[in-house]
């Protein structure tokens, strides 16, 4: 699988690593914490996740379909966050 | 008394040079050759800086190259001082902070006819020089190692790389480089050995 960074360009998966569901937000009482840290869907089909390009220490939003690798808009991350 | 003495040397002073592997009759088609730890900063940008690279590449006897969303590193043959620091400070006022790191990351010069063969062994970037022209520069990795990989020629390349992994890599680039021949110069021989010029 290649990922494309917004600053980089086309790089091969080895040089990013998965970090996980980006749709969650953080929860703001201590009830919820356990969930938002150890629950997680396996979707099958289009998934909304971070990848860190760690060569260049940006974290991306990447939308990927789970059962063909197609992928969707990725945007740096830190610049969706500021915007939302 | 200090429990160690601390001793100052540059850290590809003890690794293997000379001639490795296969040397083809037309001479060697790599040549490794370390580079003396003059002065390398790194330089952060504040949110919204907007692109510092040509502010940088006008400053005198720098090589400036692009370490991320926002960073740059600059590499220079001139020593390091307190001086080169605080101009560079002033330059760039509330734009960004500087960050000597001399003592962090080391350059390693990569040339020869085959230098695009050998790192295209262990790097994403297309090396072709139509994408990857003489100037650019890039984050990737060469191997399992993060490193800054520039083209400064058409045949010739510079590495950034943390200290620790240096000498790592040093034997990592000879190992990859075995096939075409590697002349591996020290960094005291830089631009004087017969070979060992890096040539653009
Ligand atoms: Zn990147």
């Amino acid at each position: 699988m290649r990922l494309p960074c917004p600053y980089c360009g086309e790089r091969d998966s080895r040089e990013f690593t998965y970090r996980g569901d980006a749709t969650l937000t953080r929860p703001a009482v201590e009830s919820e914490m356990a969930d938002y840290v150890y629950q997680r869907d396996n979707p099958l089909g289009w998934h909304k996740e971070y990848w860190l390009h760690t060569v260049c220490r940006t974290w991306l939003a990447v939308e990927r379909d789970t059962r063909t690798h197609a992928l969707g808009p990725v945007s740096i991350a830190r610049c969706e966050r500021v915007g939302s | 008394m200090p429990d160690f003495n601390l001793i100052h040397k540059a850290v590809l002073a003890d690794v293997r040079y000379g001639i490795f592997g296969n040397m083809p009759p037309e001479g060697p088609g790599i040549r490794l050759q370390a580079c003396p730890e003059t002065c390398l900063l790194h330089v952060l940008g504040a949110p919204g800086c907007g692109d510092l690279f040509t502010v940088l590449t006008a400053r005198p006897a720098c090589h400036v190259r692009v370490a991320g969303p926002s960073q740059w590193l600059i590499a220079s043959e001139d020593p390091i001082t307190d001086v080169v620091i605080r101009d560079l400070e002033d330059l760039l006022g509330e734009r960004a902070v500087v960050s000597d790191q001399t003592h962090g990351r080391i350059r390693i010069g990569i040339s020869g006819p085959r230098a695009s063969a050998l790192l295209a062994k262990g790097t994403a970037i297309d090396l072709d020089p139509a994408q990857f022209q003489t100037g650019k520069s890039a984050m990737t990795l060469i191997g399992h190692i993060t490193v800054n990989l520039a083209r400064i020629g058409h045949d010739a390349f510079e590495i950034i790389v943390l200290r620790g992994f240096a000498e790592s890599l040093w034997n990592d680039l000879i190992h990859m480089g075995l096939e075409y021949g590697v002349d591996c110069i020290p960094a005291h021989l830089a631009g004087k050995h017969p070979s060992g010029k890096i040539t653009g």
